[in-house]
């Protein structure tokens, strides 16, 4: 048998799986030029809103891509890991959004007398909460998980999610569904609007997803993360090995209101505004398909997905203008493409790759790390 | 007195549409367990074929809602086989996705004809006078909903017990493997299935078509409505959809009636069958007539 340590081991360029013990089986980076990758990485996207070609429809795009990610690796978190199907995210979403906006407009405001600009520390604040709040409600739409399994839980969460749009969109508290506006942030004593939100929500979303992806990656390895798994895969099992699962079931919702929560926050702030268009039952559905498109339980996919989905848009744009010409002008390509060429992605992923995007990078992760050999 | 008596009369046809609609929806989980997000399309895609062959072809009302159906009943057929063929077998959150996805497609391409934004009605075939009881109003499109629903439910419900193939679709629902075994081509009984669904969402695309107007969100958000009633009937027993569907109904239109003046807004009728499904899925997850499911470890 061969020790961990007594054979020469090339950390760096080791081609294969050399994990040998527990504790290494246990570490997100088998070799340290996983771990250097992943900070080249960062360093490049830290750069990129110097980049000549970004302008304000690029950076919205950007923008929008990470904390949509921020929703997905929530859903990702309790549809693929826990394997409760959630027809709800966006509704989690709203209430992250229309929390942040309420607490802004209701307590804060009137309490810490902000006029015109709400200060980055209180930002920073705002944001857990939003998602507490979220997180709160999101044990409490789980709570149907207790007695429903797959399907019939995905049906009470679509049911939470009408109702939820419904609400917003009668209660005066929340102008009906209308618009509330939240007002824009004071970093450092520069007013972040026009030309500064671009950047600036850039960063902040990444910080933000670089933090909940480190989040959730050491969660999932840790005994809740087991015990999402075991739970997906045979609650009644897992039940009998001790792990009680309606706990475990409610706590993946619960987490996943948390993430959905700070991204509808986050999007609060990014718009200025919120308005319960933004968090209905087709954005639940396109946040499904982004967790889908990217690679269900995995977790590359929650930030694979969002991106490609939503820089899929303008290319649709560009060949529904193309496409518009050979149509009579009576009929609207651009409202006609975008919904076939979404549902069509959809399908063809299920059908010829069921397992995302997640896994075409996986197996050129693999033939990099196995290079040169062939296996 | 009058007022709850109309509410309960509209709210009777008004559930014999989410009955038509269920019906389909019912018949392809009993048969493959799938479940249809996309019932909403194909309703509109039905209305529309039936507009089109009434309003372009000149067809009379009847014929083109015959003919209509029969057309739908192709393009059951055609979905069933290019869209869930390839997924039999995967998990359900594979296959939920795909009938959302084939929806949206299915809406997509709605919008590359000029049914996208029409608002029209069908001509109208019916007398305009609406029949009196009492105080009670009825119009004339209300009875024929109620009308097709009866047949419908009959026609299946003769179709299920009398013929070889109704039965075939009964064994392949209760036990695929077997009914393989003594062979029954599970592959056209879900053709079938689907084809069936085309066929009564048809119908309910006509009677919404009827008596609202055409109108391709209106259309489709039926297709949402259609959740409740098969919950509260039990998701795979065709009685269960008829009886939810009038039950969820009646609901709607009460809730709507006497709520409406409470809530800001009105509106109340969108949302108070989902509430009701939400309660129903707490107390009686099976619904009315639905075959309980007993998990064995």
């Amino acid at each position: 048998m061969i020790q961990g340590g007594i054979v020469a081991v090339n950390r760096w360029f080791q081609s294969g799986n050399y994990r040998r013990s527990y504790r290494e089986d246990q570490t997100i980076f088998a070799t340290f030029s996983e771990e250097a990758s992943l900070l080249v990485l960062l360093v490049v996207l830290f750069f990129v809103p110097v980049m000549p070609f970004m302008n304000r429809s690029l950076f919205r795009l950007v923008d929008l891509a990470l904390i949509y990610t921020i929703a997905v690796m929530g859903l990702n978190l309790v549809t693929g890991f826990a394997g409760q199907i959630s027809i709800g995210q966006a509704a989690f979403m709203g209430v992250g959004a229309y929390a942040a906006v309420t607490i802004t407009r209701d307590l804060a405001e009137p309490l810490l007398g902000f006029s015109g600009t709400i200060p980055f520390w209180y930002v920073l604040l705002l944001l857990p909460i939003a998602g507490l709040v979220a997180a709160l409600l999101g044990a409490f739409v789980g709570l149907p998980s207790l007695r429903l399994k797959h399907l019939y839980l995905a049906i009470a969460t679509l049911a939470f999610q009408i109702i939820f749009t419904w609400l917003v969109g009668h209660l005066p508290w929340l102008e009906q569904g209308g618009s509330i506006r939240i007002p824009r942030v004071d970093f450092l004593g520069q007013v972040i609007k026009s030309k500064l939100i671009g950047p600036f929500y850039y960063y902040l979303g990444l910080t933000a997803v670089v933090l909940l992806a480190f989040a959730m990656r050491n969660l999932l390895r840790t005994k809740f993360g087991r015990a999402w798994v075991a739970v997906r895969d045979n609650d009644r099992a897992a039940d009998a090995m001790g792990i009680d699962p309606g706990v475990t079931k409610i706590m993946a919702f619960a987490v996943a209101g948390f993430y959905a929560g700070v991204a509808g926050a986050l999007l609060a702030l990014l718009n200025g505004s919120v308005i319960v268009e933004s968090f209905t039952l087709d954005i639940s559905i396109d946040l499904l398909a982004m967790v889908i498109v990217g690679g269900l339980g995995t977790m590359p996919g929650s930030l694979i997905g969002p991106a490609f989905l939503l820089f899929l848009d303008p290319w649709v744009e560009r060949l529904a203008a193309f496409v518009q010409g050979f149509f009579p002008a009576t009929i609207n390509v651009g409202t006609a493409l975008r919904p076939t060429v979404f549902g069509l992605v959809i399908v063809l992923f299920l059908v010829y790759e069921p397992r995302g995007l997640a896994n075409w990078w996986r197996i050129l992760r693999q033939y990099f790390k196995r290079w040169p050999f062939k296996y | 007195m009058i007022y709850f008596l109309q509410l309960i009369v509209t709210g009777v046809s008004i559930g014999c549409i989410y009955a038509l609609a269920a019906l389909g929806f019912v018949l392809i989980y009993k048969a493959s367990r799938v479940i249809n997000f996309a019932q909403g399309e194909l309703i509109a895609i039905g209305a529309f074929i039936v507009y089109g062959l009434t309003v372009w072809l000149g067809l009379p009302i009847w014929l083109s809602l015959i003919a209509g159906i029969i057309l739908m009943f192709l393009v059951g057929r055609g979905i069933e086989r290019t869209f869930l063929r390839p997924m039999i077998g995967e998990p359900i959150i594979s296959v939920i996705m795909v009938t959302i996805g084939m929806a949206s497609l299915l809406s997509g391409l709605v919008f590359f004809t000029p049914f996208g934004t029409l608002t029209s009605r069908f001509p109208g075939y019916l007398p305009d006078t609406p029949l009196l009881f009492g105080g009670i109003v009825l119009r004339w499109e209300q009875l024929v909903g109620v009308i097709l629903t009866l047949v419908f439910v009959s026609v299946l419900i003769f179709f299920f017990t009398r013929s070889t193939l109704g039965i075939a679709m009964r064994a392949v629902a209760d036990d695929q493997l077997a009914s393989l075994s003594l062979g029954v081509s599970v592959e056209r009984v879900f053709g079938l299935a689907w084809a069936a669904a085309g066929m009564s969402a048809t119908a309910a695309g006509f009677v919404v078509g009827s008596l609202f107007g055409l109108e391709l969100n209106s259309l489709t958000s039926i297709g949402l409505r259609v959740f409740p009633v098969v919950v509260l009937g039990g998701l795979d027993s065709i009685a269960g959809a008829v009886v939810g569907g009038v039950i969820i109904g009646v609901l709607e239109q009460l809730a709507s009636g006497y709520l409406d003046a409470f809530v800001p807004g009105g509106g109340t009728g969108d949302v108070f069958p989902f509430l009701v499904l939400l309660v129903i899925l707490l107390v009686k997850p099976y619904g009315l007539f639905g075959t309980e499911e007993i998990e064995r470890v």
